[in-house]
């Protein structure tokens, strides 16, 4: 998979580096600022108050 | 997109075409075992990935909004007298101070829904039971949330919160300094009789001015939650100094 993504990224090595340290500065991105947000009411560890829920 | 696609790389997975020398050809099932195992190091990273933004960056996030919040109520205090307006609950009605959590001042705003905690304030319960705010003067319950861990971690150390502690609520005008006497390590999350006028499982059966504070526990889970009760001691004038009361200055 990740070998598949390298082989078809453009230029040389240095080139091909570059831009998947992008793809992966975007990818963390989207999950923080994105993913975890909506995923994170949806988990069971930050419930502080007593409810009748 | 190939402009310098090496063929060597090409040929690998189309079937049919010489085998590149040095480099075995994949089979289909070492393909799928490989994608497989990609995706479980990515399902591990994305996983590590969330503990920390968990655990640090909604800190970063919800410390930052509370600071900007806390300017806004300090500078709308810092404000001469305009009238008599109404009590402003929008942007938090004052300070919680608990020294033994080490954690400095904790804005208070209202309401205790996700919304409201994540800005790294304390919440006021307004549901299921609505919390008596010091500043009536009435005797009743002022029922306070935070969280534990995470969006502020604001009562990460409830913990070290021993009975005899003092926890000060600062308003504009008045310090309200209230005294711990009990605290429940552990109850369940559907306890909302904790949070009663006159919390009868802290012993107490007379109205009083009750604090009560509210986070979940153990660390970093939520199956029970953290209580911790206080009762007014006195009530100290805002001087124009703003001069802690003695409970702070140590």
């Amino acid at each position: 998979m990740y070998g598949w993504i390298w082989r078809h990224l453009p230029g040389n090595a240095w080139v091909r580096a570059l831009i998947s340290l992008v793809l992966v500065l975007a990818v963390v991105y989207i999950l923080f600022q994105y993913v975890f947000p909506w995923a994170e009411p949806l988990l069971p560890f930050n419930d502080v108050t007593v409810d009748n829920q | 997109m190939a402009a310098t696609a090496d063929d060597t790389e090409e040929q690998t997975d189309a079937p049919g075409s010489a085998p590149v020398p040095g480099r075995r050809p994949m089979g289909r099932i070492a393909t799928a075992v490989s994608v497989f195992g990609e995706l479980l190091i990515t399902a591990g990273l994305v996983l590590g990935l969330f503990v920390v933004y968990s655990l640090w960056w909604t800190n970063v996030i919800a410390d930052r909004k509370a600071d900007r919040e806390g300017d806004k109520v300090r500078d709308t205090w810092a404000q001469p007298d305009t009238g008599p307006g109404a009590l402003d609950t929008k942007n938090g009605i004052g300070f919680l101070h608990v020294p033994s959590m080490k954690n400095g001042e904790v804005l208070v705003e209202k309401g205790t829904s996700t919304d409201v905690l994540n800005n790294g304030v304390a919440g006021y319960y307004t549901d299921p039971v609505k919390a008596t705010l010091p500043t009536t003067g009435k005797t009743g319950n002022f029922a306070v949330a935070a969280h534990r861990d995470g969006h502020g971690a604001k009562f990460h150390n409830i913990d070290k919160v021993k009975v005899g502690d003092p926890v000060v609520f600062e308003t504009r005008d008045d310090w309200y300094v209230y005294k711990v006497y009990d605290i429940l390590p552990e109850t369940s999350k559907y306890n909302v009789k904790v949070l009663s006028q006159i919390p009868k499982e802290s012993g107490r059966n007379k109205p009083g001015h009750y604090v009560t504070l509210t986070t979940c526990t153990p660390v970093y889970t939520s199956r029970y939650r953290y209580v911790v009760w206080g009762e007014l001691v006195r009530v100290q004038k805002v001087d124009s100094r703003r001069t802690l009361p003695k409970e702070l200055r140590d």
